[in-house]
């Protein structure tokens, strides 16, 4: 096979913003260089983007290791048809269950003519105010995530 | 950059010392894994749930401490060790830390 044989594949030279990126990955960038790098990527989300993506690779690549034969068994777990529906139902019942449980808790602590309209107020607002936290941190780390090299690394 | 837990490296004689470098990470899984986790205490087991999330410390750990050798120009980090802490619960806290050092071929 020659490097002009048509049946292989050609690799396209990696642009200087790619080879950039991959030296400051592996640290090899001058201090200048680093640091304009630094600066472009605060103003472009794809070349940190680009950076991120070389960054969980290097990653990767330090964790390579033999699997052990539990791990192919867990693989089959994960395709075997039982088990996967096991865990949707279960999953499912279980979240499903408890969104209702709570549902129908704070309706019912709305109907409860027992209780005053400040403290109903309060609760309220308390478990709103959650749910505008929970969904912030949420966004935030879903929008993160993909700059998170460590989500690859088993063990 | 070499990384060891001896106080210096065959072959390789320390040129300059940099002092203490460290790095440090605290992580969790979310609600699912820990729920999944959980169940898997009550048969027993590895609790691949929680070996991922150490595992994922424990390289960002390193990779902080490794940075912050970098930046003080060493290419060494000689006497690591780790220590760890739980911080709350489902949470983990690994600290890495060792001497930073430039060595060259003896």
């Amino acid at each position: 096979m020659t490097d002009t044989d048509e049946t292989t594949p050609r690799r396209e030279r990696p642009d200087p913003d790619e080879l950039s990126c991959m030296a400051y990955v592996d640290d090899e960038l001058a201090p200048d260089a680093r640091a304009e790098l630094e600066r472009r990527m605060a103003d472009e989300p794809e070349l940190t983007a680009r950076v991120s993506a070389y960054r969980k690779l290097e990653v990767l690549a330090r964790q390579v290791a033999p699997a052990e034969p539990a791990d192919h068994e867990w693989r089959r777990l994960d395709r075997e048809g039982v088990q996967r529906a096991g865990l949707g139902v279960g999953w499912t019942l279980f979240v499903g269950g408890a969104l209702f449980f709570y549902g129908w808790l704070g309706l019912e602590l709305f109907r409860d003519d027992e209780l005053e309209l400040v403290p109903k107020l309060a609760i309220a607002a308390a478990v709103g105010g959650f749910g505008i936290l929970l969904g912030m941190t949420l966004r935030a780390r879903l929008k993160t995530l993909p700059h998170d090299p460590y989500t690859e690394v088993e063990r | 950059m070499i990384i060891a837990t001896t106080d210096d490296l065959p072959d390789k004689q320390i040129l300059e010392t940099f002092g203490l470098v460290r790095g440090n990470a605290v992580r969790a899984r979310h609600l699912g894994k820990d729920i999944g986790a959980a169940l898997k205490g009550l048969v027993g087991g590895e609790i691949s749930e929680y070996t991922k999330l150490m595992g994922e410390v424990r390289e960002q750990a390193l990779d902080r401490m490794c940075e912050q050798a970098r930046g003080r120009g060493a290419n060494a980090i000689v006497a690591l060790r780790f220590a760890n802490t739980e911080i709350a619960a489902g949470a983990a806290e690994i600290l890495a830390y060792g001497t930073a050092v430039r060595v060259a071929k003896e």
